[in-house]
């Protein structure tokens, strides 16, 4: 369709607007992460751009230095005295070692689970398939109290042992992963013609030869997207995390515990918070064709 | 047993046929690990809490005593039951008809070939990965009552007073946690609605348009009805979703002021860290049990089907 020059021009500043205000928070919360405490709790005035920019509140989530090493820093002694508990390495590795063993623990089995649905027909089908997505849409909070019960009985919610602990969040991520993995895995299977399989056989290959050198290879794009789509589900969950262990915290619950009743370190609070959010940009970006199909579990394709 | 008659063109059939369910024709070893974990972590707890929620918590010995109606009973006389529902409901309701509503409007605005536009469709899934709780933090700063960049704008052109900060003011509290979810959920809605607008067919707007139709016209007539199933699909998964509401009310008011905004999931939350496991549970059952119904309703109503 044909549209005036003025037409064009008035559609583009609203997008550019539109998008704008979305991408605005973003925009300042990365500007939080390098002002200093001055420029953030500045209750004369908004503090936009007339600030020294810095990297300390970095330096101090992800690198630990301590408060003293901060206070002379910026020359100031807001807040000097304590041990830092605002050292966030050990956190991002936890995140990490969780959000890595979730993802791939959750394509192990959902790739198998998906395979069979989609290349199978046998009795129990269609309620396997209401059972996986009845479980995404089970509330957490459903089965929180018996799972801390359970952990608590398995020695994974408050022990020493770090091993335990990622195990117990490494299942229950994959669980709750699992039913987007499984759906969005047998829409790319279902993508794949049946004859390629028949072919297979016939050919005097077994299922399992046919699943693994066959069809597996021709959905790896498809793999790929639920596994990208795991990680930030698992990087990015919150409640599960916070109730089922008491010695490992993620960076969401972490992040939470920078507030505190006399005041939050927003400029700790907002770098960690930058860094964060990064991993998931990188990875929406790489999987934005298959980005619908993934929310959707597999029922509407782009 | 017909194997007399079954073509044994498989090798894995001929050794052991007994076993059968045991090899990778049978579907069984391809679906055990993900039922097992379903059944482990899923259904076990499930029935768990149900037992959890018939029974009584003797607060002093810390024993469960069966006592099927006590903690239901409790539920439905709890006014702040009551309450957490109905701020649910109307939480889920408005972040519902926002989403969609501005969610349909953008994806409109985005839905053009023309050059930059997919930078700006890529820019906008961005919210999406955020972790909640860091929006709920974002948020938070932005709505601080005395240094906010966001309540201090809405000061300067007087929507808002410095005396009654966002957050904490009950009347409007609700309303600083529902800016977090529609500006991290908007973009999933603009998402879906963008992959329906691109699936439609070109020739039903040639025609309208050859007929003098406008374009306001075109999108009620045409855009719309041809959207429905899609729309349908956004709202059943986002409105699940949102019944749960936890992560903003959790880090952004902790429910408060006083009870302003406790939905069922947070009095859940709370009444689990007081320690009465029996009667979280029980509220924690109600929560699943309106999920059910209202998703079978809307499902039933608008012939969808996930």
């Amino acid at each position: 369709m044909e549209q005036s020059f003025a037409k064009r021009t008035l559609r583009d500043i609203a997008a550019v607007l539109t998008v704008g205000v979305f991408m605005f928070p973003l925009f300042w919360w990365a500007l939080t992460s390098i002002k200093p405490m001055y420029a953030i709790f500045n209750k004369d005035k908004v503090v936009v751009f007339d600030f020294v920019p810095t990297l300390i509140n970095y330096a101090v989530v992800l690198l630990g230095w301590s408060r003293a090493e901060i206070a002379i820093e910026s020359g100031s002694t807001f807040g000097v005295g304590g041990t830092s508990s605002y050292d966030s390495r050990q956190t991002i590795v936890d995140s990490i070692i969780i959000a890595v063993g979730s993802t791939v623990l959750t394509i192990i089995i959902a790739t198998l689970a998906a395979y069979a649905l989609s290349r199978m027909r046998f009795k129990g089908r269609d309620g396997y398939l209401n059972w996986v997505l009845g479980q995404r849409f089970l509330p957490p909070i459903a089965i929180i109290v018996p799972l801390v019960g359970m952990y608590k009985v398995a020695g994974m919610r408050d022990t020493d042992n770090l091993f335990l602990g990622y195990i117990g969040l490494i299942i229950i991520h994959s669980l709750m992963n699992l039913p987007i993995a499984v759906l969005l895995l047998k829409s790319f299977f279902d993508d794949v013609p049946k004859d390629v399989d028949e072919a297979a056989m016939i050919d005097g290959a077994t299922r399992w030869q046919t699943f693994g050198k066959v069809v597996l290879p021709m959905v790896r794009g498809g793999v790929a997207a639920a596994a990208v789509l795991c990680f930030i589900f698992s990087w990015t969950e919150f409640l599960l995390s916070l109730f089922l262990t008491t010695i490992i915290r993620t960076v969401p619950v972490k992040i939470t515990t920078f507030v505190t009743s006399t005041g939050s370190e927003w400029g700790f609070i907002s770098a960690l918070g930058t860094a964060a959010i990064l991993p998931g940009f990188i990875f929406i970006l790489l999987v934005q064709r298959h980005l619908v199909r993934g929310l959707t579990l597999g029922s509407l394709k782009e | 047993m017909s194997e007399a008659v079954v073509p044994r063109d498989r090798p894995s059939d001929l050794p052991m046929p007994r076993w059968r369910w045991l090899t990778s024709e049978h579907p069984l070893p391809w679906l055990l690990p993900g039922a097992a974990l379903m059944i482990i972590f899923g259904i076990y707890p499930l029935l768990y809490a149900l037992w959890l929620s018939l029974h009584k918590r003797n607060p002093v010995t810390r024993l469960n005593v069966f006592d099927p109606d006590h903690n239901w009973a409790k539920a439905l006389g709890d006014q702040r039951v009551w309450d957490a529902v109905a701020t649910t409901l109307l939480y889920t309701g408005v972040a519902l008809v926002i989403q969609l509503v501005l969610g349909l409007l953008i994806a409109l605005l985005l839905d053009t070939d023309r050059k930059g536009y997919g930078v700006l469709r890529a820019l906008m899934t961005l919210p999406l990965v955020v972790p909640p709780a860091v929006t709920g933090m974002m948020f938070l700063l932005m709505l601080d009552g005395s240094f906010g960049v966001l309540s201090r704008s809405l000061y300067a052109v007087g929507l808002l007073s410095p005396q009654f900060p966002i957050l904490a003011t009950s009347s409007t509290a609700l309303a600083g946690v529902l800016l977090a979810d529609i500006w991290q959920w908007t973009p999933f809605m603009v998402l879906i609605m963008l992959a329906g607008l691109r699936s439609l067919p070109k020739e039903p707007f040639e025609a309208a348009a050859i007929d003098g139709a406008t374009a306001v016209q075109a999108f009620f007539k045409l855009t719309l009805p041809m959207m429905s199933k899609v729309i349908a699909i956004a709202v059943l998964i986002r409105g699940i979703d949102l019944f749960r509401i936890f992560d903003y009310v959790k880090v952004m008011t902790d429910s408060g002021p006083g009870t302003a905004t406790e939905t069922l999931t947070s009095y859940a939350g709370r009444i689990y860290f007081n320690g009465d496991f029996p009667y979280a549970s029980t509220l924690s059952l109600i929560t699943l049990l309106l999920v059910i119904i209202a998703s079978t309703l809307f499902m039933k109503i608008f012939r969808v089907k996930l």
